[in-house]
């Protein structure tokens, strides 16, 4: 009863529109245009100031207000100085959270993954500035759920990489199949470590001539690197052990990967079986001619 | 004594070198289906081998199929409807029960039949049936990028995997028998001398009579 008076009394709380809505809308009146930008004045680079809505409301930070990430003085335009040269981490912000420890992937990995990786200790001057945000827009960012379609996975994480990356494709000569490899495995899967950190996506990319060009770490029945991304299949999808069941949901055949246990279990027993059948035959047939050669002396 | 040529030199050269993909082709299969075990080729080497061998066995079935049709060959592929049962019983029999006892052979091969009823529907299986699926399911694995997403509602790489396994598998099994049945000849040799020359000999006959 007391429950149900709770219940009621919080209906109207639950009706009221979001408040987020209203203030973001005071921030999107001028972030919401797409021509919202300004040359930074001492490295000359436009800065985009325009943020997609509609974007933003699928995005994994669709349900806060600019105002919980962005927590100085915005309302007024113009922007305080002070508040604008404040950074934003996703690592730091994220540790802050009170279930920071009960994801399925911790940001504290992912933070020491990245600080290992190629784009983080490069020399090269185009990856000078790299940090999460050269590949994640917080405003726009999705993580793909377990479940997924693992072809719309796949082509998403990598068109990512293939945003700086195009000229890297004729790089890849020696893959055979290769706008099919592209379509069932993530670059990630070959450019990271084959070690399993438990979480669908390894942050720690390597050098080119640290990457996996080892066929067998995906062509074969432990398939090391597709693990990782076969994480994201839904549970009944991986529970389903016959071979109807994997052929239907198994998106990907890998040759040397992919078997039907019961195929070739019936095929390996019928040719033993007829190898026993051969022999027996054989010895029968031996005796039958030694029998013969002695009724002939 | 009587000897009969049977097998003419473009049968004999077409055969041995269709044994020769054979073999590749089970290894290299072999290989790139149980990848990873120490007996076996690696992946990256079984690969390209056995697209080129399966190549050469679509262009060598051609070959052979032309062949029958250029020469004569094919009669020995036209199934003699009258009586077939009957001989198919006779040589069924003979090797699961007269070949213990020393009975005579139940068909002597000539030149205007070389095979044995049974022989002959297994060939006919084989050339006919197995290799066409095996060689279009191989070239569908080739070609797996202009493949529909899925046939019946399967991924359809899994279904050209299937087929193409299972048929890969009968003729592994075909191959073993087909061993075995070169030495049921007169003499153990009789019939590996016979693709080997041309010539095949009835040798045995003369003394068991
Ligand atoms: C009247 C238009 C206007 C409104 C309203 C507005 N901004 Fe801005 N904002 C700008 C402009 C223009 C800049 C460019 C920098 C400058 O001129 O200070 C900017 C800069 C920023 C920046 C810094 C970008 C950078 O890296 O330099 C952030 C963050 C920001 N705004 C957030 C907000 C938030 C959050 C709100 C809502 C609470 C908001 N703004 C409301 C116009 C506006
Ligand atoms: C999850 C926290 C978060 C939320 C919510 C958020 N932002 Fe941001 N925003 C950031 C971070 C982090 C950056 C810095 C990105 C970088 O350094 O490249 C940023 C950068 C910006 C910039 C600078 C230009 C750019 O894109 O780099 C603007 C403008 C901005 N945000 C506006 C907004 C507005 C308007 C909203 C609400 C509609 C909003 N933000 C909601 C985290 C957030
Ligand atoms: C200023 C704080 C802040 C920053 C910066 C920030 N986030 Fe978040 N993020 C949040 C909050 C708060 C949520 C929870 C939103 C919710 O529960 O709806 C969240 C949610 C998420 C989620 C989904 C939550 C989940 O279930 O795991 C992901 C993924 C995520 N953030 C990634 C990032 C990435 C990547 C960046 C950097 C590009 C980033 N965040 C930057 C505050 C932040
Ligand atoms: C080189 C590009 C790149 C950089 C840099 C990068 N990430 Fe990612 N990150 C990815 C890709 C690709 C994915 C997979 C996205 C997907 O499909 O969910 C991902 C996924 C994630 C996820 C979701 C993890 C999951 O298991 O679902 C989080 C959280 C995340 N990144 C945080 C970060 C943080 C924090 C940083 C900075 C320390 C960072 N990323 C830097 C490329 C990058
Ligand atoms: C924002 C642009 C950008 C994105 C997105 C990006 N990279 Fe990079 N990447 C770079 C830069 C810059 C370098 C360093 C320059 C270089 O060494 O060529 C680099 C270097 C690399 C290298 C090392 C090349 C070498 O010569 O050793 C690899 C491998 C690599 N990236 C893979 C990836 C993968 C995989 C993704 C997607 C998850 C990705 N990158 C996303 C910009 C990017
Ligand atoms: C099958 C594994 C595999 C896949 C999938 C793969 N790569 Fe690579 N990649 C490699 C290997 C191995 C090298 C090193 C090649 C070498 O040593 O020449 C490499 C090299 C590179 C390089 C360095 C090229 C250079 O300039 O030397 C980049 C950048 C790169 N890959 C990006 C990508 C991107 C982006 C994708 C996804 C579209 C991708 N890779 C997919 C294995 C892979
Ligand atoms: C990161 C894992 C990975 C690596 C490494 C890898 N492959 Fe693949 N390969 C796959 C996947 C996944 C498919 C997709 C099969 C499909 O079409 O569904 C595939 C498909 C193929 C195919 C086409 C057959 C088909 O089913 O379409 C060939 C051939 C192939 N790989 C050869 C190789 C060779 C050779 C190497 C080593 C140089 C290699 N692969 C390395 C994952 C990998």
């Amino acid at each position: 009863m007391l429950f149900l008076i709770l219940l009621l009394m919080a209906a109207p709380l639950l009706a009221e529109p979001p408040a987020a809505a209203t203030t973001n809308m005071t921030c999107l009146r001028c972030h919401g245009m797409k021509t919202l930008a300004y040359r930074h004045p001492s490295t000359g680079k436009i800065v985009d100031l325009f943020v997609e809505q509609v974007a933003l409301s699928h995005s994994v930070h669709g349900k806060l207000a600019c105002t919980e990430c962005h927590d100085g003085d915005f309302a007024h335009y113009p922007h305080r100085a002070e508040t604008q040269q404040r950074s934003l981490s996703c690592v730091k912000c994220h540790e802050q959270q009170d279930d920071a420890t009960k994801r399925h992937y911790q940001f504290t990995t992912i933070d020491a993954e990245y600080a290992k990786s190629i784009h983080a200790t490069s020399d090269a001057v185009e990856a000078a500035a790299f940090n999460c945000h050269s590949c994640h827009d917080p405003h726009r960012f999705h993580a793909s759920q377990i479940g997924d379609s693992l072809a719309t996975i796949i082509h998403n994480d990598n068109a990512l990489c293939l945003t700086c990356h195009e000229q890297a494709r004729l790089k890849h000569a020696w893959l055979p199949n290769r706008e099919r490899h592209w379509e069932t495995v993530r670059c990630l899967d070959c450019h990271t470590p084959v070690t399993d950190s438990k979480q669908p996506v390894s942050h720690h990319i390597l050098s080119a001539a640290d990457s996996n060009h080892d066929c067998v770490s995906c062509h074969s029945k432990n398939s090391q690197l597709l693990n990782r991304l076969y994480r994201y299949r839904a549970a009944n999808d991986v529970a389903s052990h016959g071979w109807l069941n994997t052929a239907i949901f198994n998106e990907a055949y890998v040759v040397g990967m992919s078997r039907s246990a019961v195929l070739d279990r019936l095929a390996l027993v019928i040719i033993g079986l007829t190898l026993c059948v051969l022999l027996a035959h054989g010895i029968g047939r031996y005796r039958a001619q030694q029998r013969l050669l002695r009724k002939q002396q | 004594m009587s000897a009969s040529y049977l097998y003419p030199r473009w049968v004999r050269i077409w055969h041995w070198l269709n044994a020769l993909l054979f073999a590749i082709l089970i290894v290299s299969g072999g290989s790139l289906h149980f990848t990873g075990h120490p007996w076996l080729l690696d992946f990256a080497t079984a690969r390209p081998l056995h697209n080129i061998t399966g190549l050469l066995l679509i262009i060598s079935w051609v070959a052979f199929i032309i062949g029958n049709v250029m020469t004569n060959n094919d009669r020995h592929y036209r199934v003699q409807w009258r009586g077939f049962l009957g001989r198919l019983f006779t040589q069924g029999r003979y090797y699961a029960v007269g070949i213990f006892r020393n009975e005579p052979h139940p068909f002597h091969p000539s030149e205007a039949m070389k095979f044995n009823t049974l022989q002959q529907l297994s060939y006919l299986g084989v050339m006919y049936v197995l290799v066409p699926l095996l060689v279009i399911s191989g070239a569908a694995f080739l070609l797996a990028v202009y493949l529909p997403d899925t046939i019946f509602g399967l991924g359809s790489i899994w279904v050209v995997a299937m087929l193409h396994l299972t048929v890969a598998y009968s003729l592994v099994l075909f191959v073993l028998v087909h061993l075995y049945i070169i030495t049921t000849g007169d003499t153990v040799t009789t019939n590996l001398r016979a693709m080997l020359t041309g010539w095949h000999r009835d040798d045995q006959q003369e003394t068991t009579k």
